[in-house]
């Protein structure tokens, strides 16, 4: 017996499918890169900058939600990166102004310190680039 | 950081392997052999410069920086092109080869950052502001 979900589920260009696998690579890196260097800052030098190296912890999180629910199918997996990718672009926009604005109170630097500046700016398109991803594979309700 | 044979040798399999798997996915291939052995030359280095470095560690050469986060960027190195090569499979299209090329660049930026552990120009927080505009220049 098939059902139009999973139907859906199967069609091959999806939201997860194609361009979305490698968006989701990309994601990825960016988790397992931002959670290892926040878990090294923490456990070895958090007394130095504690904000700073909770906002990497926030940041890792935020990789880690985004990439989970863009490798997820369904509308509500959708929804979760839509809102993880927009806390993403808030961060890195806040962070990267801030940290132009007043570098002596982020010396220390996290993923988006000066826009993404010390990733390639990576981190100021992902969000930008994820966002027109989940408009363009939104899901007619 | 210190321009070593061993970065140099990686960052040239791994951009050769990147460049590889662009030009495939490019020509809209599917992952081929090609492809395959570009991803496998990047794990065959890492295996050789762990190796390698268990070699000059036992010959008493020193690693400046913490061992455990020199080894923990290894593990995760070698990693990298088996996750990628499991990612890529799942879905067999030429846009595997685009996944395949992520692993290559991704690898370089880690043996960058190894080199600096090793080399003891870490990323302190009392490092000198020039040091600290390189790392940024790194993309570390």
């Amino acid at each position: 017996m098939s059902t139009p979900n999973t139907a859906k589920k199967e069609t091959p260009t999806g939201r997860t499918s194609g361009p979305g696998r490698l968006l989701i690579t990309v994601y990825g890196v960016f988790a397992i890169s931002a959670t290892a260097r926040a878990l090294l800052q923490i456990a070895t030098k958090f007394d130095e900058a504690p904000v700073a190296y909770t906002l990497s912890a926030f940041a890792a999180i935020v990789y880690i939600v985004a990439t989970v629910s863009l490798a997820k199918p369904g509308a509500k997996w959708a929804t979760v990166a839509t809102v993880a990718i927009c806390i993403e672009l808030l961060g890195v926009l806040v962070v990267g102004a801030l940290s132009l604005v007043d570098p002596a109170a982020f010396q220390h630097a996290s993923v988006w310190s000066k826009f993404g500046q010390g990733y390639g700016y990576i981190p100021l398109l992902l969000p930008i680039i994820g966002l027109i991803w989940l408009y363009r594979h939104r899901e007619a309700k | 950081m210190i321009l070593d044979a061993w970065f140099i040798i990686g960052a040239i399999v791994g951009l050769t392997s990147t460049v590889v798997c662009v030009v495939a996915a490019v020509m809209k291939k599917k992952p081929n052999d090609v492809t395959l052995l570009a991803l496998i030359a990047v794990e065959l280095f890492i295996v050789a410069y762990a190796i390698g470095s268990i070699i000059r560690l036992a010959n008493g050469e020193p690693l400046a920086g913490e061992p455990w986060e020199f080894w923990g960027y290894m593990f995760t190195a070698a990693a990298l092109p088996v996750a990628g090569f499991y990612w890529a499979m799942m879905e067999r299209t030429h846009w595997s080869n685009y996944v395949m090329s992520a692993v290559g660049v991704t690898v370089v930026v880690m043996l960058a950052r190894m080199a600096q552990i090793w080399y003891g120009t870490g990323l302190s927080a009392q490092a000198a502001p020039a040091l600290e505009s390189l790392q940024q220049g790194l993309g570390i």
